[in-house]
């Protein structure tokens, strides 16, 4: 049993738009017959964006999104106090195909190291706290959750930044021959959670029915690791919520996230 | 990160182009041998450099036949199988049992042959990183947690990490941690491109070093609770830290803040001082940049003691294996203080006054390090250290 922490900030983006108040009804029939909904390449000013990743763009996105539902600007993360937990199950595979094509040029090696995204995040908005980059679906997400709250437990650090970013659109065959499409369509999307040292108790445990988020998914679609932070919004704007339990499955392994007193500090955070 | 629970690192398995066992890795250690050799696997011709740590057949294991045809797996399997062999595993009960690797490069090569053609299923999803850890938990009969870590060539030393915080949680009563990557023309083309491999050897600290070589390599351990642990041991963690460097994505901060962070927050979770630490393994890559950063960063944490306090770095016998790296740099500590020997950086023949340490240089030393301190950085500004303690 971990001690929770409370939610200071989230924000999520996706191929829908900002926040689960964007999503659809029913992600199948609106992407209509879109296998893959793309964030596309989010502009930014300036020209030390120009050759950051399209993945290192929507993670910073991601990022400033937690930030501004916190009503916070970067100075509040800034620094060694902040950890940085960063999760993908495979944002790194348009970086990889990129290279391996040799498109963008073989200088581009750099940016198919799964580090570089949340490097980008560390880079633009100055944390420089402990670190750690696990990858997977969903259950990974909880897993992130559970060692930012250690971290935060252990005093490691002051607040917590849990980034997971996905995106499809360059490996969008690859996934088709997977099978990977045959459900719901696949959605890019980032989602950052702002943590910081709460009182309540966090449990993580094997075990959640066999296909988790059934409704949220269908409103979302497949966004892998993206999926538990998209939950937590989703739950959070739920006018019945109760008890938090996020739930995660992923190659034949299932987690299951519990959560107490994240709802009050939570509903004052929104 | 506090450690609060001490967690034993009771046994260890690898495979490394010098040896594939712990103790063929060590003699190779100690008596200078070196694994470096012309790449055969696959292409190198159009390359600058096509010499690696290449292993060039795995010997340990002699049935394949449950092991998917993914090499990054097959190096785990071969590790796990001298781990396996030891015993403690098997008195684990699976769902109590978890997995915990760090890797660089996860199965990227799965995601060449992919893309070059193999239309097979398994090949796509082989090609996610996080594929050889689930074949391993699957190999081991491991039913409990199964993580991925990437924190680029600082890997290893957070996949140890987080291996611990499975223990002291509950939530594990025995991990298999550790690291691997394989060589594979990806990594070779991108290593190339950068410019970042030597054509020379590789010289960690001398004043002629131009560059690191690549290696692959799996090296694990059996991490438990001290109070589960009865049996023999290698040693114990006694501390790790990370941290950021915030600074560039691929070149380490000049002024290495981030590796001092993470320095001194292992030594702060292992509750000693810099005084206690008897032993340093450098990352040591041999490039331009990275030698007199972490010889700065250890100067300013040892203080005083920094001319008489070893250090050496094993990856001129090896390459720089990468994920794999941080474990095997561990399991070497752990060695030196039950053999009462520190192996010699190789090659370096005439330190480099900007790195001015004590080096283990020319052969092996008599020393015997209690406390050795261990120093990972890695793309995207990662930065890890473990402190370790050995055994009799």
């Amino acid at each position: 049993m971990t001690r929770a922490p409370v939610v200071r900030g989230l924000g999520v983006i996706s191929g829908w738009g900002r926040g689960t108040a964007a999503l659809p009804e029913d992600a199948r029939a609106a992407a209509a017959g879109r296998p893959v909904l793309s964030l596309g390449r989010l502009a930014r000013d300036g020209d030390e964006w120009r050759r950051t990743t399209r993945e290192g763009l929507i993670a910073v996105a991601a990022a400033e999104a937690a930030l501004d539902d916190a009503g916070a600007g970067p100075a509040a993360i800034a620094g060694a106090r902040t950890a940085l937990v960063y999760v993908t199950a495979a944002a790194y595979g348009a970086s990889n195909r990129r290279f391996i094509e040799g498109r963008g040029g073989s200088i581009r090696f750099a940016e198919t190291a799964p580090a570089v995204v949340p490097a980008e995040v560390a880079i633009a908005l100055g944390v420089c706290g402990p670190y750690a980059i696990l990858l997977g679906g969903p259950p990974t997400t909880l897993r992130a959750i559970h060692h930012a709250a250690v971290l935060l437990e252990e005093g490691a650090c002051d607040r917590a930044l849990v980034l997971a970013v996905e995106i499809f659109e360059e490996c969008a065959d690859l996934y088709a021959r997977a099978d990977r499409l045959s459900g719901h369509p696949l959605v890019e999307a980032a989602a950052c959670l702002w943590l910081e040292p709460g009182r309540g108790t966090l449990h993580l445990e094997p075990g959640t029915p066999r296909r988790p988020n059934v409704a949220l998914r269908r409103r979302l679609g497949e966004t892998f690791s993206v999926e538990p932070l998209a939950a937590l919004d989703y739950w959070r704007r739920s006018p019945t919520r109760g008890t938090l339990e996020l739930a995660a499955r992923w190659r034949g392994q299932s987690t299951r996230l519990l959560w107490t007193e994240a709802m009050m500090p939570f509903a004052e955070a929104v | 990160m506090a450690i609060a629970e001490r967690i034993v690192i009771e046994a260890g398995g690898v495979v490394t182009p010098i040896g594939q066992d712990l103790e063929a890795f060590w003699s190779a250690l100690v008596t200078g041998v070196s694994g470096i050799s012309q790449i055969e696997r696959f292409p190198v011709g159009d390359l600058r450099v096509g010499r690696g740590g290449e292993i060039k057949k795995l010997s340990r294991i002699k049935a394949w036949g449950r092991v998917p045809d993914c090499r990054a797996t097959r190096l785990l399997v071969s590790a796990a199988g001298e781990l396996a062999a030891q015993g403690g595993i098997r008195s684990v009960a699976p769902p109590r049992l978890a997995v915990v690797v760090g890797t660089a490069l996860g199965g990227v090569e799965e995601g060449e042959r992919a893309l070059a053609g193999d239309a097979r299923r398994r090949r796509l999803r082989d090609a996610l990183y996080d594929a050889p850890a689930h074949n391993l938990a699957r190999w081991l009969g491991a039913q409990g947690p199964v993580i991925t870590v990437s924190t680029a060539c600082a890997s290893g030393a957070t996949a140890m990490a987080l291996g611990a915080d499975l223990l002291r949680s509950g939530e594990a009563d025995a991990v298999v941690a550790g690291g691997y990557d394989v060589l594979c023309r990806f990594v070779m083309r991108g290593f190339d491109a950068l410019k970042a491999l030597t054509r020379d050897e590789i010289r960690p600290f001398d004043r002629r070093r131009s560059g690191l070589l690549l290696g692959e390599a799996a090296a694990l351990v059996l991490l438990r609770r001290e109070r589960d642990a009865a049996g023999p041991r290698l040693g114990t963690l006694l501390g790790y830290g990370s941290a950021s460097d915030a600074a560039h994505i691929s070149a380490p901060d000049p002024e290495g803040q981030g590796l001092e962070r993470a320095v001194r927050a292992a030594l702060r979770a292992a509750e000693i001082g810099p005084d206690a630490v008897d032993f340093v393994s450098a990352h040591g890559t041999g490039t331009p940049l990275n030698d007199p950063i972490e010889a700065a960063v250890l100067g300013r944490v040892l203080g005083p003691r920094t001319p008489t306090v070893p250090v050496n770095s094993i990856k001129p016998s090896l390459g720089h294996t990468m994920g794999a790296a941080a474990v095997l740099e561990a399991l070497m500590c752990l060695y030196a203080f039950r053999r009462g020997l520190i192996p010699p950086t190789l090659h370096l023949d005439e330190p480099d006054p900007a790195c001015a340490l004590d080096h283990v240089r020319g052969a092996a030393r008599a020393a015997r390090p209690r406390i050795s301190l261990s120093t990972s950085l890695g793309f995207g500004g990662c930065n890890a250290a473990l402190v370790l303690e050995g055994a009799p």
